[in-house]
């Protein structure tokens, strides 16, 4: 409710400042004498962010401070020792007094200084909201105000607009780079604690896997040898792409060259219908189907294989990472120039030899770019390899055995009972670390490959 | 086998240095072609195109852009197969063999019917693999050693074996412009061609780089049939002996070269010539 009605003011005053800078500039304008820098539309502009921005902040000032206001004057109602509660309790008691204010009631009878604390909190609350709209209705006229004043044929309204778009999406793509840092920092001071318990060289260079779960402090910690995960998501990750890339490439080069239209238009969506489909229904189609069928299979020619294994894993996710490949495989092939297509054919050869000879050796470096990004993404998959793959953290490399991977582990480590400060859930955040490492690294080859390809035609 | 014993008869006829322009009416007809249409989708872009091309001389097309000089040329090697939605209708015969029959390889076709495109258009391989492509294709060379001397020859005939003699494992990219079309040029020779058709070859060049590929231009018709579509009309003077002018889908008129340009019976042909459409 009082969401809405701050919303409602703000709208009001961005109109009402808008029409005052828009018809102030106009009447400038209307007489002939003077030549305005700026159109119209920018002065109102102008003035509406002179009245929003401070008006704004007021609010969000409030916003950000006004719970620590709130409590503090809630205890101050209360009887004095009240104070010397503990943390828990004295949030117990504010979060009564403010039910009782709000009218939704509490358990037990009230007492009565919390019903005479919860009446002066309610008063209390109504005119802290109105005294906030003041400030902020008070602080928006003056922008206004200052604004308006400003108006004049040599203002540069238009530049000065400028300047704050330029700045409003500075602040949205900082967003995105302070997020991605903050996750970085907490990664890695989490990893910090982690590795105060444990030795960076075992956990590193580690060839067992095994948290024994424990409560903390209780002395033995389990081995964290990394290798095994490591190993899990490496050999995964290339069955995936021994699957992913073969078939996905040549549908590529089939849709891209020999496919017409009608059939491009009808297929290409059905592929990319794959990519759409949540990991977690190709986990349990890998649980169920593939799975049980790859341990028939081997059966029936004498092979020992699981059902849940790193081969059950790997192909499913294969499949899930096919239409990656050959979507940016079909975009690199047809950004190759249709000249290069023309010479070859024009000199006789089959598509085939063309594609074989020409359009691949030309679009390699961005193909390769683009297998780089499927494993990046096939590193980071969870689901499928959670259900399919057997959960079986050791080092083993058969393709055919259960195994385990680095995000299954964290998985584990996070799941149940956490509570971040024993290595067994620590360790999570070493292993997202040394996961985003990895990711990065590859992320970062694979553009740089991508961009070194692109020079090339341009 | 045919088209071996063509190509050895080719060879050993005795070639004539300095052509009288009306040697042309003269020559054997190496292509005719007969009433060719050609639709994009439901767009025709030519009109019943009739025409004979003299065997070992320079027959170009001019005409304003968006004629169809482009688009009958690559009629001749098929290349608008290619393109998606195109339909050509009527016959182009090569030597007697109907181009569009069915039973016909494209792939044959196309290595008697050499091209030379627009833009010059090397392959990011080597100069040396640039050449030797076409014959790898087709099997030409039985050894290194003939592969070798296929490349060398065909780099002479294109005039550029002495400029990139040193340095054939250079990418053929790394050339200028105008040795980037020669180099395009001797990859087509190199597949042993009756017939080369060059799109605008010059268009991308300066007028230096257009003097040398006009000169070998000249060169070349002793041994081949050249068909070539330009934009400049200096140029169509200068390097054919006949001459066809297209409009609007159509062939207006066509003939020795000399003819069309001091004696053109049509007043369309006239005004284009005197640069009053195009």
């Amino acid at each position: 409710m009082n969401a809405l009605v701050i919303a409602a003011l703000l709208l009001v005053l961005l109109t009402f400042s808008y029409q005052v800078g828009w018809s102030r500039s106009r009447k400038l304008a209307g007489n002939k004498s003077q030549h305005l820098h700026s159109r119209p539309i920018y002065h109102g502009v102008l003035a509406a962010l002179f009245a929003v921005l401070p008006a704004m902040v007021i609010i969000g000032i409030w916003a950000l401070f006004s719970e620590q206001v709130t409590n503090s004057f809630i205890v101050a109602q209360l009887p004095p020792e009240t104070a010397q509660l503990s943390q828990m309790q004295l949030q117990a008691a504010i979060a009564r007094v403010k039910a009782i204010a709000s009218g939704y009631g509490v358990v037990g009878e009230p007492s009565a200084t919390e019903v005479v604390a919860a009446q002066v909190f309610a008063s209390y609350q109504q005119i802290s909201f109105l005294a906030v709209l003041a400030a902020a209705a008070a602080i928006g006229a003056g922008g206004l105000f200052w604004a308006q004043r400003r108006i004049g044929p040599r203002l540069r309204a238009r530049t000065e607009v400028e300047i704050f778009v330029r700045i409003a999406l500075m602040a949205c793509s900082a967003v995105a780079i302070v997020t991605t840092l903050g996750i970085v920092l907490s990664l890695l001071s989490d990893a910090l604690r982690f590795f105060s318990f444990i030795n960076p060289l075992d956990f590193f260079f580690g060839t067992t896997w095994n948290p024994r779960f424990q409560s903390a402090g209780t002395g033995s910690a389990g081995e964290y040898g990394l290798l095994p995960l490591l190993w899990g998501t490496v050999m995964i990750s290339i069955i995936a792409m021994l699957v992913a890339v073969p078939i996905g490439l040549m549908s590529a080069i089939y849709l891209s060259q020999y496919a017409d239209e009608r059939v491009r238009n009808v297929v290409k969506p059905i592929i990319e219908v794959l990519a759409g489909i949540p990991t977690i229904v190709y986990g349990f189609f890998a649980l169920v189907t593939v799975g049980p069928f790859f341990a028939a299979a081997g059966d029936a020619v004498g092979i020992d294989i699981n059902a849940t294994s790193a081969l059950t894993a790997g192909v499913v996710m294969g499949i899930m990472i096919i239409p990656f490949i050959s979507s940016l495989s079909d975009d690199i092939i047809a950004q190759v120039p249709r000249a290069m297509r023309d010479g070859s054919l024009g000199l006789g050869a089959t598509q085939s030899e063309t594609i074989r000879n020409v359009l691949l050796p030309a679009a390699l470096p961005g193909i390769v770019g683009a297998v780089l990004l499927a494993v990046s993404r096939a590193i980071g998959e969870t689901m499928i390899v959670v259900l399919a793959a057997g959960n079986s953290p050791v080092l083993r490399f058969n393709p055919a055995e259960p195994t385990s991977t680095v995000t299954v582990s964290i998985v584990n480590q996070l799941t149940g009972d956490a509570d971040f400060t024993s290595p067994q859930s620590l360790v999570a955040f070493a292993l997202g670390l040394t996961l985003f490492a990895m990711t990065l690294l590859l992320n970062v080859m694979a553009l740089y490959i991508v961009r070194k390809f692109r020079e090339q035609y341009e | 086998m045919d088209m071996i014993a063509g190509k050895i008869k080719l060879t050993s006829k005795t070639v004539d240095q300095s052509m009288n322009p009306l040697d042309v009416l003269e020559r054997e007809t190496r292509l005719s072609a007969r009433d060719v249409t050609v639709h994009y989708g439901d767009k025709q872009a030519l009109f019943g195109i009739s025409i004979d091309i003299p065997d070992r001389a320079v027959t170009s097309f001019i005409g304003p852009s968006g004629c169809g000089k482009s688009t009958f040329l690559r009629c001749i090697n098929r290349m608008n197969d290619t393109i998606e939605g195109a339909r050509v209708g009527g016959s182009i015969k090569l030597d007697g063999d109907d181009v569009y029959d069915p039973n016909l390889d494209v792939v044959e076709l196309r290595a008697r019917v050499g091209m030379v495109f627009q833009k010059p258009n090397p392959f990011p391989k080597s100069i040396y693999e640039n050449v030797a492509y076409g014959p790898k294709i087709h099997g030409l060379a039985r050894s290194r050693t003939d592969l070798d001397e296929i490349v060398v020859s065909s780099l002479r005939k294109a005039g550029l074996f002495e400029e990139v003699k040193d340095r054939l494992n250079e990418p053929g990219t790394s050339l200028s412009g105008g040795q980037q079309q020669r180099l395009c040029i001797a990859r087509a020779i190199a597949v042993g061609p009756q017939v080369i058709l060059m799109d605008e070859p010059c268009s991308a060049l300066d007028p230096i780089a257009t003097a040398i590929i006009e000169e070998l231009i000249d060169e070349l018709r002793e041994n081949y049939t050249i068909v070539i579509v330009t934009h400049s009309m200096q140029q169509a003077a200068r390097v054919s002996q006949k001459t066809a002018f297209f409009h609007l889908g159509k062939l207006i008129e066509e003939g020795v070269t000399e003819d069309i340009f001091t004696n053109p019976e049509h007043k369309q042909t006239q005004d284009y010539i005197m640069g009053r459409i195009g």
